[in-house]
C-alpha cells in the first residue's frame, strides 16, 4: 500500500502539507510521491483548488492494495473487532465536540465558564484513553493507524494547554483527525457510505 | 411485584419511579386517551440489578406480567425520569419469552461509557437508573388504513397555532431514520378522517392540560389511533415567544406566566434569521447551527467549490466525509441526509458557523440532482435552508430576522408593565421583570 496514496483516500482532495501531516512523511518526499502517482495515473493536481487528488484508478488501485494486505497479514478479523469498538466511542466522541461547541441549554459555548470547559475536557481526556487503547488493536491488524494516536494525543494536549479550538473546531482539531480515521476504517474495510 | 406497575389512570408514582416517559403515558390513561396494554418496570428494579440484588422471583413475576398482556409481540423501551434521548436502548417487535433479555439489555444500557458522559455533561446523578416500559407492540404497517408519526399540538417553527409534524403512511416510526420511507406533512393524515379527527381532539385535550403546546408519537392500525409518547412542545426562539403571547392572550395563562415561560436566550434567538412561515417546504431535518442559507445546489466537494466562484452555494449531501469539508468551506451552508445534532456534519458547519440541516430523511442524493420528499431539484437550482427550523425550501425564500411580528413587541410591552418602559438590552430586561415577578 502507497501512504500517500492511502492518504488522500482518507483526508480527500488536499494539499502535500496536509498528506505530510498524515502521514508523517516529510513534504518533499510526499510530492516526489504525488508526482510518480501523477505520472501512474493514480492521482491528479487540480490546478483550480490547488488541491491533489485520487482519479478513479487510484481510488481503486488504493481499495485493492490496503484489502490484499489485510489478506497477507490475515489481520482482517482482529480489524473488524476493533471497528466494532471503534463504534462504540464514535457517538461518544461526537456528543463531547457537541458539548464543546454549544451547552445542554442551547447556547453557543463561549468558553467563558472555566469550570464547564475543564469538565468537558476531562471526559475528552477520559475518552480519549479508551481511544488510545482501541487505535492499539487497530495498528495490531495495520500498523499504519498508531499515527492517530500521535495526531489524536497532539491535539488533546494543546486543547489542555490552552488552544480551544483544538478539540472540534479547526481543520487539525481532534474531530478533524478524528473523521479522517472513520474515513480510513470505512475505506478499508471496504465499507461504501451510504449514498441516498 | 412492587417493582412491575401496571400502565392505568390510577398509577400514582412519581416519574422518579415510573420514568418520564411511562408518567407521561399514565395521563394519556387519565384523559381517556387511546395507549397499548402495559406495564413498567420501575427504576428501583433497575437500580436493583444494577447492583446485582434482584431477588429471583423478579423474572418469574416479570413473565407473568408480559402473559396477562396476551400480545404476541411487546415493546420494550427504556424511560429515565430525566430524559437521555438516544442514550439507551429500546427493542421492537420481542417475543414474549424474549422479554427478560430486552429488559437486561436496557437495564444495562444504563451504563454504558456513552450514557455516563452524557450524564456528567447534563448533570444527571449516576445512580437513578432507568425504567422499563414494556406494551403491546402497535403495527404503523399492518395494513393501507395504518401508519405512524409525530405531532405538535402547534407549529414549532414558528408557534403559530396550527398542528404540525410529520406522518409516514403504511409504515413502522422506526423506518423515517432508515431514509427508505417518505414523510408527510401531517395534514395529509386527513386522509384518514377518523385518525385525524382523534389526533386532533387529543392535542387539544393535552394542550388544556398541560397549559402548553404538546407533542406526541403515535400509530395507527388499521384505522384506529394509539398514543406512544407525550411531553409539553418545549419551543424555543420566535416560536417560543409567540407561544406564550398567544396562550395569554386566549386565557390559558396569565401574562405574567407568560413572561416566565420564555427565556431571556429565546428573545435573543428571535434575532436569528429565518425563513417565513409559507415558503414551499421540500422537507425537513434537524436544525444544527442557526440561520438561513440561499444558493444553488452543489452535490460535491469539487463541484460547491468550483461553482462558489459564481455565487452562494448550498452543499448537499448523503452524510459528510472528511473530503466533503473544503466543499462547506466554500458553501453557504450545507443539509445531509443522515445524522443528528451530534453528527461530524453538525460538529463541522458549527466550526465553520455555517447554516446547517443534517438527517433530512427524505433525500436522496444523485449525481445531477437530489430527489427531496418525492421532488427533484436539479444541480445549480436554488434552494434555501433554515438552521433553526430545519426547513429545506425550494427557490430563494423570504427570510425574516428580529421580531418582525407582533408577539415579540407585546411581550416587551408586558415587560415594560413590570419594570417600567427603559431603553437597554431586551434579554436583560426581561431577566429583571422575571427577578421581580418571582419576588412578588
Amino acid at each position: 500500500m502507497n501512504p500517500v496514496l492511502h492518504a488522500l483516500r482518507c483526508v480527500g482532495s488536499t494539499s502535500p502539507a496536509r498528506v505530510a501531516w498524515f502521514t508523517g512523511l516529510s513534504e518533499s518526499d510526499v510530492e516526489s510521491d504525488l508526482i510518480d502517482l501523477a505520472v501512474a495515473g493514480l492521482v491528479s493536481y487540480e490546478r483550480a483548488f490547488g488541491a491533489w487528488s485520487l482519479t478513479e484508478t487510484g481510488r481503486a488501485r488504493d481499495a485493492f492494495d490496503t484489502s490484499a494486505e489485510l489478506d497477507a497479514s490475515g489481520t482482517r478479523p482482529a480489524l473488524a473487532a476493533a471497528f466494532e469498538d471503534f463504534l462504540v466511542l464514535n457517538p461518544e466522541l461526537l456528543d463531547l465536540c457537541t458539548a464543546w461547541q454549544i451547552r445542554s441549554d442551547g447556547t453557543v459555548n463561549d468558553h467563558t465558564d472555566t469550570a464547564y470547559d475543564a469538565r468537558v475536557l476531562a471526559l475528552f481526556a477520559d475518552l480519549h484513553a479508551r481511544a488510545v487503547e482501541v487505535i492499539a488493536a487497530l495498528a495490531a491488524a495495520a500498523p499504519r493507524f498508531a499515527r492517530y494516536s500521535l495526531r489524536l494525543t497532539s491535539s488533546l494536549r494543546r486543547a489542555q494547554a490552552g488552544e480551544l479550538d483544538r478539540l472540534a473546531d479547526t481543520m487539525d482539531s481532534y474531530h478533524a483527525i478524528w473523521a479522517e480515521l472513520h474515513e480510513d476504517l470505512l475505506a478499508t474495510r471496504g465499507i461504501t457510505r451510504w449514498s441516498g | 411485584m412492587v417493582w412491575l406497575k401496571h400502565l392505568s389512570a390510577d398509577l400514582t408514582d412519581p416519574p422518579e419511579v415510573v420514568g418520564g416517559k411511562a408518567h407521561g403515558l399514565v395521563l394519556l390513561h387519565r384523559l381517556g386517551l387511546p395507549v397499548p396494554a402495559g406495564f413498567v418496570v420501575t427504576t428501583e428494579a433497575c437500580r436493583a440489578f444494577l447492583h446485582d440484588s434482584l431477588p429471583d422471583g423478579f423474572w418469574s413475576s416479570l413473565a407473568s406480567a408480559v402473559d396477562t398482556l396476551g400480545a404476541p409481540l411487546v415493546s420494550v423501551r427504556s424511560g429515565a425520569a430525566v430524559s437521555m434521548p438516544g442514550m439507551m436502548d429500546t427493542i421492537l417487535t420481542v417475543p414474549p419469552d424474549a422479554v427478560p433479555e430486552a429488559v437486561r439489555s436496557v437495564f444495562a444500557s444504563w451504563h454504558t461509557p456513552r450514557a455516563r458522559t452524557y450524564r456528567t455533561l447534563h448533570d444527571i446523578p449516576h445512580d437513578l437508573g432507568t425504567a422499563v416500559i414494556v406494551q403491546r407492540m402497535v403495527f404503523g404497517d399492518r395494513d393501507e388504513h395504518s401508519g405512524s408519526g409525530v405531532a405538535f399540538s402547534r407549529d414549532p417553527d414558528t408557534g403559530a397555532r396550527t398542528p404540525f409534524g410529520e406522518v409516514l403512511f403504511g409504515h413502522q416510526g422506526s423506518a423515517v431514520v432508515s431514509g427508505t420511507s417518505l414523510t408527510r406533512p401531517l395534514s395529509a393524515l386527513a386522509r384518514e378522517p377518523a385518525v385525524w379527527q382523534d389526533l386532533l381532539a387529543a392535542l387539544d385535550l393535552l394542550e388544556r392540560h398541560y397549559r402548553d403546546a404538546c407533542y406526541v408519537e403515535f400509530t395507527y392500525e388499521s384505522g384506529t389511533l394509539w398514543l406512544l409518547q407525550v411531553r409539553p412542545g418545549r419551543f424555543a426562539g420566535a416560536a417560543a415567544v409567540r407561544l406564550a403571547v398567544d396562550l395569554a392572550d386566549e386565557g390559558v395563562i396569565g401574562r405574567d406566566e407568560a413572561l416566565v415561560r420564555v427565556s431571556p436566550e429565546d428573545l435573543r434567538h428571535v434575532r436569528t434569521p429565518r425563513l417565513v412561515a409559507g415558503a414551499e417546504v421540500l422537507g425537513r431535518g434537524t436544525g444544527v447551527c442557526p440561520g438561513v442559507a440561499v444558493g444553488r445546489v452543489a452535490v460535491t466537494a469539487d463541484e460547491a467549490v468550483r461553482m462558489a466562484v459564481g455565487g452562494p452555494v448550498v452543499l448537499v449531501r448523503p452524510e459528510t466525509s472528511p473530503d466533503d469539508i473544503r466543499g462547506l468551506a466554500a458553501a453557504t451552508g450545507v443539509v445531509t441526509a443522515r445524522g443528528g445534532p451530534a453528527s461530524h456534519a453538525a460538529v463541522v458547519a458549527r466550526s465553520m458557523g455555517k447554516p446547517a440541516v443534517v438527517g433530512l430523511a427524505a433525500l436522496e442524493v444523485g449525481r445531477e440532482s437530489v430527489v427531496v420528499g418525492g421532488r427533484t431539484v436539479g444541480v445549480g437550482e436554488v434552494v434555501s435552508l433554515d438552521g433553526t427550523s430545519g426547513a429545506v425550501v425550494l427557490g430563494a425564500a423570504e427570510v425574516v430576522a428580529g421580531g418582525a411580528d407582533g408577539s415579540v413587541r407585546r411581550l416587551l410591552g408586558w415587560v415594560d408593565d413590570v419594570v417600567g418602559a427603559a431603553s437597554g438590552d431586551d434579554a436583560d430586561r426581561l431577566r429583571a421583570a422575571q427577578v421581580e415577578l418571582r419576588r412578588a
